[in-house]
């Protein structure tokens, strides 16, 4: 057994370590490991449909936890854990969360690679900066999709009129008024306790957090919150915080991985080996119940490329085969909304996370960093493909073919991908419905994609 | 006895290798063959890490063998140094006061782009992540910069960067240093709202951005 307050022993009692030889050691150890397991990208297998590869990344992430640990940076130590610990936490993960209260309860539980079961989907502008005045409507335009499971975030440029600050009291301030908001967007879709999986995005430090997560605010119990990991394998007291408050209450917590190929790890095959290691920081250091994936391209900022969709599903199918984790993968896009593009990027990612064994958490697009270029139909793209690759029982090798023909639709636009359509060039303001011109180019785009073998009318 | 363009060449290849034992045995050959230093690292070293700049941007190279390159190239300048000293030359392209601003702790882009700098010449001094707006300015007089980098990659963070820019101003010093900002949220426009001098998207960028902007500095100086 080992227990919180044993694994925050160790980062006051683990090696101490120079934080630039540690991000060394990442790629040292993660490239010989790949070569160790034998694990080989093949693009023409993008979806690949090998148990073995699977299992043997499993194994090359967990050897790699093994041998690297966790680097505190607040500390400079290296919290190390043996095998037996890894596979104790292991063995206790969660087997489901909760989310939601009364008619809103959903639970999310680990899913099968290729499994009937559809993706659990949670729904979120992952932070994308909007005016005010559009902040509700932005969020309600996800909250209201029918296949959303919980929601999260946008993020409003000002609050009261002011711009928000990192460590500041107006931080806090926005960091209350976001979750007023939150349950406010939910109560204006007619799903007044849909369960919120990450509270609070535009406040980081742990005061701002903490003054905010009130029942007072329209916080319900089991709403819950994201710990990020910091790149690669570090976490940092401010982190350890978070979770030290969390464990005492009844709220979710879930740990977010965002692995670099081109980073510290180097190339696609061992940012995948450390990618799978990130799960066992999750569980041991930050608690978490689920886990929330969104491997990026260092340069394209996004996992919709051939490489990075490879790396999703051969990740998603590792731990869904080696353990009961609660895994989701967070698809980032290039091209954003309105844009033919970005359909294709989504149910690409989509379909590849969905048939190796993720939940879905939809979805960050035009590369997550263009103002008011978000809204509640991309996610509803992503959700109707993940749902679809399940009800129809897409196996690996059919979406593996699936993603090659969608795939060869804008791979070669990666570098110029369109940013596309402002949130209220897309939306009716007054309905909050998309306008005619997204619903009908997502029509067109179903057209082809019914041709290379979903099935829309299976919804 | 190699050429001094064969030489050259093999020093670029031996930055691009990675290969820091060759980087300092070429070095001392510059140094033996009584070779002008200045003129081998500009022609030698920086042409190799040039070439490894263009394959990160491509991600022929990834970020390890950057940092391999850059490794090998700060033990090749390692021998010169003494001699660039003796000489009176002046081996660095300019001195940058680099961090990621207050409140923020994403250092991956910032350590990436002081890697790049370092290798590209320059004279880096990192202040690492959370840095508060006043420390830029304090470790930019103390070190004679010529370029304050800021790098944030929050939302809320970015806002310093304007509050940097003041806070320059108000003491006078605006003019004394380059300005350049990066980040994932940080977008030419918003480096022009604030009014910095250069913004970079990606790291080789910051690279081009940091030697244009000090090229403008010492037209200004002269």
């Amino acid at each position: 057994m080992i227990g919180f307050w044993d694994v925050i022993g160790r980062s006051e009692t683990g090696p101490w370590v120079e934080e630039k030889e540690f991000n060394w050691r990442v790629g040292k150890v993660a490239s010989r490991l790949v070569d160790e397991y034998g694990i080989e990208y093949d693009p023409e297998q993008v979806v690949p449909a090998d148990d073995g590869l699977a299992d043997r990344l499993y194994h090359a992430g967990l050897d790699l936890f093994l041998q690297l640990g966790v680097y505190c940076r607040d500390t400079g130590r290296v919290m190390e854990f043996t095998r037996d610990e890894v596979e104790w936490v292991l063995r206790h993960a969660p087997r489901s969360v909760t989310y939601g209260q009364g008619r809103d309860v959903a639970v999310m539980t680990a899913r099968e690679v290729e499994d009937p079961k559809p993706p659990f989907c949670n729904m979120t502008p992952v932070g994308t900066p909007v005016a005010e005045e559009r902040f509700v409507p932005m969020v309600q335009s996800y909250v209201q999709e029918p296949l959303a499971d919980t929601f999260s975030s946008a993020f409003s440029q000002t609050v009261h009129g002011r711009p928000i600050k990192a460590d500041t009291p107006q931080e806090v301030e926005a960091a209350i008024w976001n979750v007023i908001k939150l349950r406010e967007a939910a109560q204006a879709a007619g799903r007044p306790q849909i369960g919120i999986h990450n509270l609070i995005s535009n406040a980081a430090s742990t005061d701002a957090i903490l003054a905010a997560m009130q029942p007072a605010f329209g916080v319900q119990p089991n709403d819950g919150l994201c710990i990020a990991a910091m790149a690669e394998l570090k976490v940092d007291y401010e982190r350890i915080k978070k979770v030290a408050c969390l464990r005492q209450t009844g709220h979710s917590k879930y740990g977010l991985y965002g692995t670099l190929v081109g980073g510290y790890a180097g190339g696609v095959e061992p940012t995948a080996v450390v990618h799978v290691a990130y799960h066992f920081l999750g569980l041991l250091v930050l608690e978490a119940q689920w886990h929330c994936g969104f491997p990026l391209h260092i340069h394209h900022m996004c996992n919709t490329t051939r490489e990075l969709l490879w790396l999703c599903s051969t990740t998603a199918q590792a731990l869904s085969r080696n353990t009961h984790l609660l895994n989701t993968v967070n698809t980032f896009a290039a091209a954003g909304p309105c844009t033919e593009m970005v359909v294709y990027e989504i149910v690409a990612n989509a379909l590849a996370a969905t048939v190796s064994g993720a939940n879905l958490d939809l979805v960050a697009v035009a590369r997550n960093r263009e103002p008011e270029r978000a809204s509640g139909m991309e996610a509803r793209i992503g959700a109707e493909a993940g749902h679809l690759a399940a009800r129809q029982g897409i196996t690996r090798e059919q979406a593996n073919e699936i993603v090659k023909q969608v795939l060869a639709l804008y791979e070669s636009q990666m570098d110029d991908a369109p940013i596309g359509r402002r949130f209220d060039e897309c939306y009716d303001l007054e309905t909050l419905h998309p306008l005619d011109e997204y619903v009908d180019l997502y029509e067109r785009c179903k057209e082809k994609l019914i041709g290379f073998g979903l099935d829309y009318s299976q919804l | 006895m190699v050429t001094n363009e064969e030489l050259f060449k093999q020093m670029a290849d031996a930055v691009i290798d990675g290969d820091d034992e060759n980087c300092v045995a070429l070095a001392k050959q510059v140094v033996g063959q009584g070779i002008d230093p200045l003129e081998a690292i500009q022609n030698g070293f920086n042409r190799g890490m040039q070439t490894v700049g263009e394959k990160f941007a491509t991600l022929e190279y990834y970020l390890p063998d950057v940092m391999q390159s850059a490794n090998a190239v700060g033990a090749g300048m390692k021998v010169l140094q003494p001699y660039l000293l003796e000489r009176g030359d002046v081996s660095s392209a300019g001195t940058v006061v680099l961090g990621t601003i207050k409140g923020d702790i994403h250092d991956l882009g910032k350590n990436i782009v002081g890697t790049m700098l370092e290798a590209a010449g320059f004279t880096v001094h990192d202040l690492g992540c959370d840095t508060p707006v006043r420390q830029f300015v304090d470790r930019a007089k103390e070190a004679k910069a010529d370029i304050i980098a800021v790098s944030a990659m929050l939302t809320t963070t970015m806002l310093y960067m304007a509050d940097l820019v003041a806070l320059l101003e108000e003491l006078g010093l605006r003019e004394k240093y380059k300005l350049m900002v990066g980040g994932a949220p940080i977008t030419a426009d918003w480096a022009a709202t604030i009014g910095a001098d250069g913004y970079g998207e990606t790291a080789s960028e910051a690279v081009e951005v940091a030697k244009r902007l000090m090229q403008e500095k010492k037209g200004r100086d002269q």
